[in-house]
Parts: structure tokens; C-alpha cells; sequence
């Protein structure tokens, strides 16, 4: 009897301690939800995921969004400035990782974000949801004056042995007004310190530097460019298949990885249904949409389709090494640090190897 | 009456219960704390980690410092957890050679960090966050300034590591509690065996066993068993007297009744009136001394039997002593002694007793000497005040009583050898039992060259006596 009511005192402290701590409060669901408005900030052509927002109006035929296709750094910039969109979608990953650093991101907790695999979220607060193989492409003349490159090395020593059959012939980013472009080159220059030949040499050759892969495309497409360097995959890979003077190679030493990358603002006028969009991008029926018909590969695994992420590693194995979520983005969105590579980059493309060798610690 | 008041094994529970409250109250208040400090301390190191490794990242570059922030310091200062960071590299003008957020560090801090690093909690517009700042005087070609590091990140992981080691301890704790109860219960149980067993043994024992207790007890027990033991004793020997006492009366009272029977047989076998009135004057005397038997039989039963507080009343001790005296000296038994009073003394003595008790005893003492002493014997009544006490004597010029039997004297049925003469040996036994029931002292002493001297010591009434 006294060891009953000894272990029921115990009890009852367990169970207050149980009740302060792991209080759990459940939301009701169903019932019909109220119209609603959502306005979307994009880096990411309509035209490309417009199967992507017609699924998701067919799906919530109740929230009328609004896609603001803009470059990323507009994207970037309206974040931060009065009447914020509700969902924010850039490829410019550093920035975007400097905003939800800053806490402009609102923390989502449904299962789709649950279950969402940890190396493409941060805080539950941005969310990788598009896996996009940077890439090499040349104009199949290419082929016919040399052994095309199939690694960045091969790159390289084209770029030297051949300077006057490529002057003027190569095309790559730029990594002065593009986030994409200064990310990728960030990133290249951490995988290797033989990068900034690479930049030397291409700079010896004359290469001109655009902002989108798209113009680069149709650049190499029309024979203007021969080699182009750092493409975006998804759109490359599409691109070829129509058109056949375009070939694609996939980095056999490495690829890196682009994600776009999705985040609700902490400061959104419709939580609720940007929520919901977020959400429908991480779900089963969106990243289906995004692998069968979009160029863009989804994530999520266990997606049918003609681009997905399982299928793309399948092919191409353990070459590709996607750029990481994580803090490390928000180093190359340090001015001083931008500066710095931008002076070194420009240093290099010029051919001032004395300042190049000298800032090369 | 036995009044219960609640149980022992509840008192012992609800102790334990007030104990691990209160223990527990002060357990958790030092496991929050401690578990705050261990989550500190762990992500406090990661905060120095990269305060160093920015540190090491600081260089000079045409007479002026330069930072290129290392991508592995920030991911040291995001954590596992994924904390949101914050860092500032800072010149010795105060200006930010690096930072991500504009947060301003207070003057104090800087020139805190001046002496030596540290680590404190920074409220800024990014929310709650522990920073820790150094400063790093790096050798430059041309100049040389320190330059200050200062990292930061949210609470998050803290707050997790903390509440994971938190409840740890409380789990800890409260299956120590649980355990801690059982324990209790046990030995309680087995702490209240021997109690259990002497109740056992107690129920068992027949009614009249007086004899002690044969029983193995714990050394807390042993002084109730040695009670219990003692009021056995004591009863046995109450029990004792009284059978003795009984022994005795029936003996006191079947030697006259036997008296009678032969007398009453020799007067019937004769055929002489004058025998018959010889004996029946002789069954006159006796039947008389057997009826005062019985009587004092009877109030010595009363006297050590009455339970109810005596009624008393206020009695004036100098009055009550002459008319005693008076009383007895015009009696006929009187008649061979010489019953005297002292001077009284001439204030009134009061005192708070029942008049007929006093009467009582005072007849006894003076019947006693009567019959004890030769004739011709002088008794003396007497009366003073001593202190705050009434002093009664009944002196007496006879033989006394030996010394060793004076304790005796008071015991029922003590006629100290004189068996010859007239009483039943309950006289003294009365004037005892009634002192004890006035509250007063009786003391009985020879005095020299001979005699005895009976003395009754009562507390006087309050003020009012004077």
C-alpha cells in the first residue's frame, strides 16, 4: 500500500514534468479552406516550370498566385524591401542563405519538410528542392579539330595547346553580375587551386562571359562559341536534345550540384498558402511534375521520371558533389571576400600572373 | 483510552514525499543549471574554434588589414544545430573589415576584449545571441594595429543540449525516487517485524501470565518491553498483596467466628442458665469485636479502593483536635490512660480535607496506643504549625516498637508479636491509607527514653488560614 502510494506520488511528479515539457498541441484539420492570394518571388523562368504552377493550381484551385519571374538579384533585393513576396525561389544560393541567416525565413514543420533529406534544408527554413548538374558543352565542329574535354584538366590544357583555334571561341559565366556564376566559381576555386589557371587560360583565350546559360546555348547552337564552360544542366540537357549541333559532357573528374532553393518569408502577407506551395514544390506530385516535365531534377527520392536526382547519380555515380546547404554559403557573400576573389579573378583573366601569385598566399 | 493518530508507514511515506519535494525542487534547480552550463560550455568551444580560425585568416595587405573569411570557420560557428551566425572582424578604428549583420558591439565589450576574450550574451535586432569576441594583434610588414574578432550564433542547440541533459537528470532522479520508495516500503515492512511479533506474542498470552516478556527486540523496543515488563510486575505484586490481604481477613475473621462456635457448643451441652448467660455474654463481646473487624475491614477496603476525588472541605485542624480529644476522653475505654492536649496553637489552622477521615485516623492512632500501651499510659494529643503545614502528633510514654519493625508497622495485619491483646492489626493500615488519600506525610518513630510518636504533616489552605 505505501509503495503504491509512494510510486504514485512519483507519478504524478513524472507526469507533470511530461505535461511542462512535452506538451503537444494538435491542429484541426479539413474543412474547406478560404480563398486566398499568394505572391511568389522567382529567379526561375515561367516558361520553364509553368507545368509546375499549373499542377499547383489545379491542385489549390482556391489560392490565386502570382509568379514574379525576376532576376536573382531582384529577387534578392525584394526580400528585403517593403511588401514582401510570400515564397522566395532563387538559385543564387549564397544570398539566399544570407536572408534566411538573417532570420527572414519562417520555420515550416509539416511531413513533407520532415522527411525532406537533410543535405538540401537548413533550419527547416530554405529547402533545396531542384538538383541541377553544372556542365560542359561544345559545338560538335568542336570535335572535328580536337579531342572534345571531358574533365576540367582536359579543359585546361586545351585552353593551352590550342589558344588560337578557341580565341574567342569559349563562353562561361559570368561571375560579376551573376550569383550563379560567382557560386559556381567560388565553389570551383575551393575544389582546386589549379582553378585559377583554368581562369588565366581562359582569359588568354579571349572568353566572353554571359549572364545566362540560355544566350550561351544559342551561342553555341549558332557556332558563335565552341566550348562553353559552367552551364546549368537542366537546361543544356534539354537544349541538346534538339538540337544536335549542342553536345553536352558531364564533368568526369567532378560536377557540382546546383539547387534552387524555396523559403517562406518570415514577414509573409499569406502564411497559410505559401505554406502550401512550399509544401506542394516537396511533395510527391510537384517533384513528379518537376522530373517528367521540367528540365530541372527533383530531390526527392523515390520520383519517377526522366530527371531525377536517383537517376541522374545512377549515370553519372559519385562525380557530382552538389553544393552544400549550409553556412559555408554565407562566406561567399562576405563584400570583403567578394571583393577579394572578384580582384583576384580579374587579375587572373587578365593575365597578371605576378599579382595573381602574389594574392596566392 | 487509546487515541489513533494516523499510521506510521503514512507519517514515513509523507516524509519521504516532503523530502524528495524539496530535495527534488533543489535537484532540478541545480541539473537546469548545471546542464546550462555543460550546453555553454560544449558550444562555447565552437564559438572560440572559429573566432581562431578567422583569426588566422587576417592578413596584411598594403599597410592594412585584410580578412577573407574562411568558409570552415562559418560552418564551425553554424554548429550541427544549424545556428544562425553572426561575425564581425573589426579594426582598431572601429571599422567592420567583415561582417554579415550590422550589429554594433558595445564600447564596454570592445574594450573588455582588449584585456582578454570572452564570451557574454548579445541582444541585437537578429535576436538573442552569445558572442564571443578576441583580439588579434597580427604582425603586418608596414604597420601593426589589433584587430578584433567577434563570432556569434543563436540559442537553438544550446537550448536542445541543455533540455536533452536536463532531462536526463530528472529521469535520473525520479527512478531513484521510485526506487528510493520501494526501498522504503521494505524496509518498513521489515522495520515494524519485531513489533508485529511482540503484538503477536501479547494476544497470545493467557490473562493471568504476569510473568515478563521472553522476546527478541530491537535495541528502539527495548525500553517499551522493559515497561511493559515492569507494569507485569507491578500487577503480579498487586495482585499478590491483595490475595494476601484476602488470606489474612478471612483468617482474622474465622479466628473469633471459631471463638463463637465453642463457646456456643460448651453453653449448649450445658443445662445451666447461668453458663447460658456467662456465654452469651461472651458471644455478645465477640460477635461486637468481629462486627468492628468487618468495619474496618470494610473502610480499609473503601479507603484503598475509592477512586473518586475525596470531597473535601475546609476544616480548622485546632477545633477538630479538642473535639477528638473531648470525644475520646469521655469514653470508657479512656478510662485506664490519660488522654491529654497540648497547647493548641492560637491561630486557627486550616486545612483542605474531609473532616470524617481526619476523625478517622486521629481515633485510630489514639484507639492503637490504647490498646498498646499498659494503663496508666499518658497519650498526648498535640498541634503546631510548621512552615506552611499543619503538624499532628499523638505522642504516647508506652514501650514503642522495635526498629526494625516501625516500616512494618503500617502493613495490614501487623500486630508485631503482640497477638495476645485485643485488635486486628488494621488500625495502623487505616491511619495509613487514609494520610495517602489527604496528601499528607505519616511518620512513625520511638521516641527515648520510650514511647511512640505518630505524626501526620498537612499542607495548610492558602492565605485565607491567616
Amino acid at each position: 500500500m505505501t509503495a503504491l502510494r509512494i510510486s504514485l506520488a512519483a507519478t504524478v511528479l513524472l507526469a507533470i514534468g511530461l505535461a511542462s515539457t512535452w506538451l503537444v498541441v494538435e491542429r484541426p484539420k479539413g474543412s474547406v479552406p478560404p480563398p486566398s492570394k499568394l505572391v511568389i518571388a522567382a529567379a526561375l523562368d515561367e516558361a520553364v516550370v509553368a507545368p509546375l504552377l499549373e499542377a499547383f493550381g489545379r491542385a489549390y484551385p482556391h489560392i490565386q498566385f502570382e509568379y514574379r519571374d525576376r532576376s536573382s538579384l531582384e529577387v534578392d533585393r525584394s526580400v528585403t524591401e517593403g511588401n514582401p513576396p510570400d515564397v522566395v525561389i532563387s538559385s543564387a544560393m549564397p544570398w539566399q542563405m544570407a536572408q534566411v541567416n538573417a532570420g527572414l525565413a519562417r520555420r515550416l514543420d509539416s511531413e513533407e519538410i520532415l522527411n525532406w533529406p537533410e543535405w538540401a534544408k537548413w533550419r527547416d527554413e530554405v529547402f533545396g528542392f531542384t538538383f541541377e548538374p553544372i556542365v560542359m558543352a561544345y559545338h560538335l565542329e568542336l570535335s572535328r579539330h580536337v579531342l572534345p574535354p571531358e574533365t576540367h584538366a582536359d579543359l585546361l590544357e586545351l585552353l593551352d595547346s590550342r589558344q588560337n583555334l578557341l580565341r574567342g571561341r569559349v563562353v562561361t559565366y559570368s561571375p560579376f553580375n551573376s550569383g550563379i556564376g560567382y557560386t559556381l566559381f567560388q565553389q570551383d576555386a575551393r575544389y582546386s587551386s589549379r582553378f585559377w589557371d583554368l581562369v588565366t587560360s581562359m582569359g588568354r583565350v579571349e572568353t566572353e562571359a554571359l549572364e545566362n546559360t540560355q544566350r550561351m546555348l544559342e551561342g553555341i547552337d549558332s557556332g558563335r562559341y565552341w566550348l562553353g564552360y559552367n552551364l546549368l544542366g537542366s537546361y543544356a540537357l534539354v537544349y541538346a536534345q534538339e538540337h544536335p549541333n549542342v553536345i553536352v559532357q558531364i564533368p568526369t573528374d567532378y560536377s557540382l550540384v546546383m539547387m534552387r532553393m524555396v523559403f517562406v518569408h518570415r514577414d509573409a502577407p499569406h502564411p497559410a498558402a505559401a505554406t502550401t506551395f512550399v509544401n506542394f514544390l516537396l511533395s510527391e506530385e510537384g517533384q513528379g511534375v518537376l522530373a517528367g516535365q521540367t528540365p530541372m531534377f527533383s530531390i526527392r527520392p523515390g520520383i519517377k521520371g526522366p530527371y531525377t536526382a536517383a537517376r541522374l547519380l545512377g549515370q553519372v555515380g559519385d562525380r557530382l558533389y552538389p553544393i552544400p546547404i549550409n553556412a559555408s554559403l554565407l562566406a561567399f557573400v562576405d563584400p570583403a571576400r567578394r571583393e577579394a576573389f572578384i580582384e583576384h579573378w580579374r587579375q587572373a583573366f587578365s593575365g597578371d600572373r605576378e599579382a595573381v601569385d602574389e594574392r596566392h598566399e | 483510552m487509546i487515541v489513533v493518530t494516523g499510521s506510521l508507514k503514512r507519517r514515513m511515506a509523507a516524509w519521504l514525499l516532503v523530502t524528495v519535494i524539496g530535495l527534488g525542487a533543489l535537484l532540478m534547480i541545480e541539473a537546469w543549471v548545471s546542464s546550462r552550463q555543460a550546453a555553454d560550455r560544449a558550444f562555447d568551444a565552437q564559438l572560440e574554434a572559429a573566432a581562431l580560425s578567422i583569426s588566422e585568416a587576417v592578413q596584411w595587405q598594403d599597410g592594412r588589414p585584410e580578412v577573407v573569411i574562411p568558409v570552415s570557420a562559418l560552418q564551425i560557428l553554424a554548429t550541427s544545430s544549424q545556428e544562425r551566425v553572426f561575425y564581425a572582424v573589426l579594426d582598431s578604428q572601429e571599422r567592420r573589415l567583415s561582417s554579415n549583420w550590422e550589429v554594433t558591439i558595445p564600447q564596454a565589450l570592445r574594450d573588455s576584449v582588449r584585456k582578454a576574450p570572452l564570451e557574454t550574451a548579445l541582444h541585437t535586432a537578429y535576436g538573442e545571441l552569445r558572442v564571443y569576441g578576441r583580439e588579434v594583434s597580427a604582425p603586418g610588414w608596414v604597420s601593426q594595429e589589433p584587430v578584433q574578432v567577434w563570432v556569434g550564433h543563436t540559442l537553438g542547440g544550446r537550448q536542445t543540449l541543455a533540455l536533452t541533459l536536463f532531462k536526463q537528470a530528472v529521469s535520473r532522479f525520479l527512478a531513484m525516487v521510485l526506487l528510493a520508495g520501494v526501498l522504503m516500503a521494505l524496509t518498513i515492512r521489515v522495520a515494524l517485524m519485531p513489533l508485529r511479533r511482540l503484538r503477536h506474542q501479547l494476544r497470545l498470552r493467557e490473562a493471568d501470565d504476569m510473568r515478563p516478556l521472553d522476546a527478541e527486540v530491537p535495541k528502539e523496543m527495548h525500553e517499551l518491553v522493559q515497561t511493559l515488563d515492569q507494569l507485569f510486575t507491578r500487577q503480579r505484586e498487586g495482585r499478590e498483596v491483595l490475595l494476601r490481604f484476602t488470606a489474612d481477613a478471612s483468617h482474622q475473621l474465622k479466628t473469633p467466628l471459631a471463638g463463637l462456635q465453642t463457646i456456643s457448643e460448651l453453653a449448649l451441652r450445658s443445662s445451666d442458665p447461668g453458663q447460658w448467660r456467662a456465654a452469651l455474654e461472651e458471644v455478645h463481646g465477640s460477635a461486637e469485636r468481629t462486627s468492628r473487624l468487618a468495619g474496618q475491614l470494610l473502610s480499609l477496603a473503601r479507603l484503598r479502593h475509592l477512586d473518586d476525588a475525596p470531597q473535601r472541605q475546609r476544616v480548622e485542624l485546632c477545633g477538630l483536635m479538642r473535639d477528638v480529644a473531648l470525644e475520646w476522653a469521655g469514653r470508657d475505654e479512656a478510662n485506664r490512660h490519660d488522654l491529654g492536649l497540648d497547647t493548641l496553637p492560637t491561630q486557627p489552622l486550616w486545612v483542605e480535607a474531609e473532616a470524617w477521615a481526619l476523625r478517622e485516623l486521629i481515633g485510630n492512632v489514639i484507639d492503637n496506643a490504647l490498646r498498646y500501651t499498659p494503663a496508666g499510659s499518658s497519650i498526648t494529643l498535640g498541634l503546631r504549625r510548621e512552615e506552611n503545614e499543619g503538624c499532628l502528633t499523638i505522642r504516647d510514654d508506652g514501650p514503642g516498637v522495635p526498629e526494625e519493625q516501625l516500616e512494618r508497622l503500617c502493613r495490614p495485619f501487623e500486630r508485631l508479636g503482640r497477638q495476645g491483646t485485643e485488635g486486628s492489626g488494621l488500625g495502623m493500615a487505616i491511619v495509613d491509607s487514609i494520610a495517602r488519600r489527604l496528601g499528607g506525610h505519616l511518620k512513625v518513630a520511638n521516641l527515648s527514653p520510650s514511647g511512640l510518636v505518630v505524626e501526620l504533616r498537612l499542607r495548610l489552605a492558602e492565605e485565607e488560614a491567616s
